[in-house]
């Protein structure tokens, strides 16, 4: 009789004594990439359930913000063509919309989400994006003519409106990072104090791995293996803009997903730029926007835009291979074997 | 008949604390065997002769290598991610008798000639990939 009182507890026992329940990961497909959220020393039904909640979140912002299937976003960009102004009932949309403006100043310009009739000329306005011929040079050049800006935009008393037919907002820039930022608050909500968050390569982290920091491996971006990894301390993320992973070819150059605004055409003297964002309200965001500029900007500038955003850790890879990293990343980052030392440049 | 007369016959000997005593053992059984079950398989081999690491070799492919120890020479098969001995000089060849490991931290000790084996896994340098 004794024993039939016990079995269920044994049971229970060795049920959870089987399971590693030291870290838990999902995976979802969410923003046309993987996410991958990893959450350390939590049950396993409290990670699974904050895991969806985080999930339901970034299917919410992929239908709000999507650049070219229909979403708010696509809503407000038809108004702008057909010169309407737009009443907006969504504080989010609008603080979003302002967050972008600002970041778009602050990077003077080299930050645009409002190029959106540009990249779709490049093509990647497509799920299978696949160009294969070089895009009409006079549409382009009438583009850069009329300066699409976000700062084209006003908002006043939730009424949106365009003094620029040529804005189409394209936040693909942004929306990762704000995700990030969304998921940070849904760990808040649910008292999660150790998790890793990747949204397609941007990535946060909260809190640690254990008693280690969470680690981060950094792609090298020519060769299917890693370059370095560095510590990700709690509330830091991590984001790169690199040409190797949305790009086309024609006439056997490589095209990246990243135009730059000033002269049409993507840059395509740099394969990588990463930057690591220390805790902040919007770190998610700033990880995603700023990594861009800094791929685009020319080579003998990008150091002093670096200092200009405030980027304290930055490491950027050219074309020809040689590295740029600040002085403060280069402390923390741990080399893979067969890096040649020769190559890196410290600022 | 006769079998379940027996079962019968042992289950009226059984008292309640040697129950417990069975599921608990019958669990600790299967415990043991889910974890070895779902060990890594190893990468890497390393072969130590008197706790000095002579070499690590990858398991990917399939090598012989001789080792010489106190008491003789001793055989190591690498073949394709998985590794024993195939020689020893001991008398008894427990070592041998172990047949192929493959498991990360699996591990083949020869006591007399002091040549031992160890699976390594692959370590995983960081938990998520930036890019």
């Amino acid at each position: 009789m004794l024993l039939n009182k016990i079995f269920p507890y044994l049971l229970v026992f060795f049920l959870l004594s089987c399971s590693d329940n030291k870290i838990h990961q999902e995976e979802d497909f969410i923003f046309g990439t993987i996410i991958s959220i990893k959450v350390y020393g939590e049950p396993k039904i409290k990670s699974e359930k904050v895991s969806n909640e985080i999930f339901n979140e970034f299917h919410r912002l992929h239908k709000l913000l999507h650049p070219w299937k229909k979403s708010l976003i696509t809503d407000i960009n038809n108004k702008i063509l057909n010169n309407e102004s737009i009443s907006l009932n969504n504080d989010e949309i609008i603080s979003i919309l302002k967050e972008a403006q600002y970041l778009e100043k602050k990077t003077q310009g080299l930050f645009n989400p409002a190029i959106g009739k540009l990249i779709e000329l490049w093509g990647f306005h497509k799920d299978d994006y696949n160009l294969d011929t070089m895009p009409n040079q006079v549409k382009i050049k009438n583009l850069l003519l009329s300066k699409p800006s976000m700062q084209s935009l006003t908002i006043k008393n939730k009424i949106l409106k365009s003094n620029n037919r040529d804005v189409q907002i394209d936040l693909g820039g942004f929306a990762k990072g704000y995700a990030l930022d969304q998921a940070k608050k849904i760990l808040l909500d649910n008292n999660i104090k150790n998790a890793l968050i990747n949204i397609g390569g941007n990535i946060i982290a909260f809190g640690k791995h254990g008693d280690r920091d969470w680690i981060v491996g950094i792609q090298n971006p020519r060769k299917p293996n890693t370059i370095a990894t560095i510590n990700l301390k709690s509330g830091w993320s991590i984001g790169t803009s690199g040409d190797y992973q949305r790009y086309i070819i024609i006439n056997n150059q490589r095209y990246s997903h990243l135009i730059n605004p000033k002269i049409g055409y993507p840059e395509n003297k740099t394969q990588s730029a990463t930057i690591l964002i220390p805790p902040s309200k919007n770190s998610g965001t700033l990880s995603d926007v700023l990594s861009k500029p800094l791929f685009i900007a020319k080579e003998k500038d990008k150091i002093k835009l670096a200092n200009s955003l405030n980027i304290d850790n930055f490491l950027i890879i050219m074309e020809n291979g040689s590295i740029l990293i600040s002085e403060s990343m280069n402390k923390d980052i741990n080399w893979e074997d067969g890096i040649d030392k020769k190559n890196i440049k410290i600022y | 008949m006769v079998l379940i007369k027996k079962i019968l016959k042992f289950t009226k000997l059984v008292k309640s604390g040697d129950w417990v005593i069975i599921i608990l053992f019958s669990f600790l059984m299967l415990i043991s065997a889910k974890i070895l079950w779902d060990l890594p398989q190893g990468q890497y081999l390393e072969i130590y002769k008197n706790n000095e690491i002579l070499g690590t070799y990858s398991l990917n492919h399939k090598i012989t290598k001789t080792i010489k120890g106190i008491k003789g020479e001793t055989e190591i098969n690498i073949n394709n991610g998985k590794a024993r001995f195939s020689k020893a000089p001991c008398t008894k060849k427990y070592c041998i008798h172990q047949g192929w490991i493959n498991k990360a931290n699996q591990t083949i000790v020869c006591i007399p000639n002091q040549v031992s084996i160890y699976i390594v896994g692959a370590k995983k340098k960081y938990d998520s990939i930036n890019y």
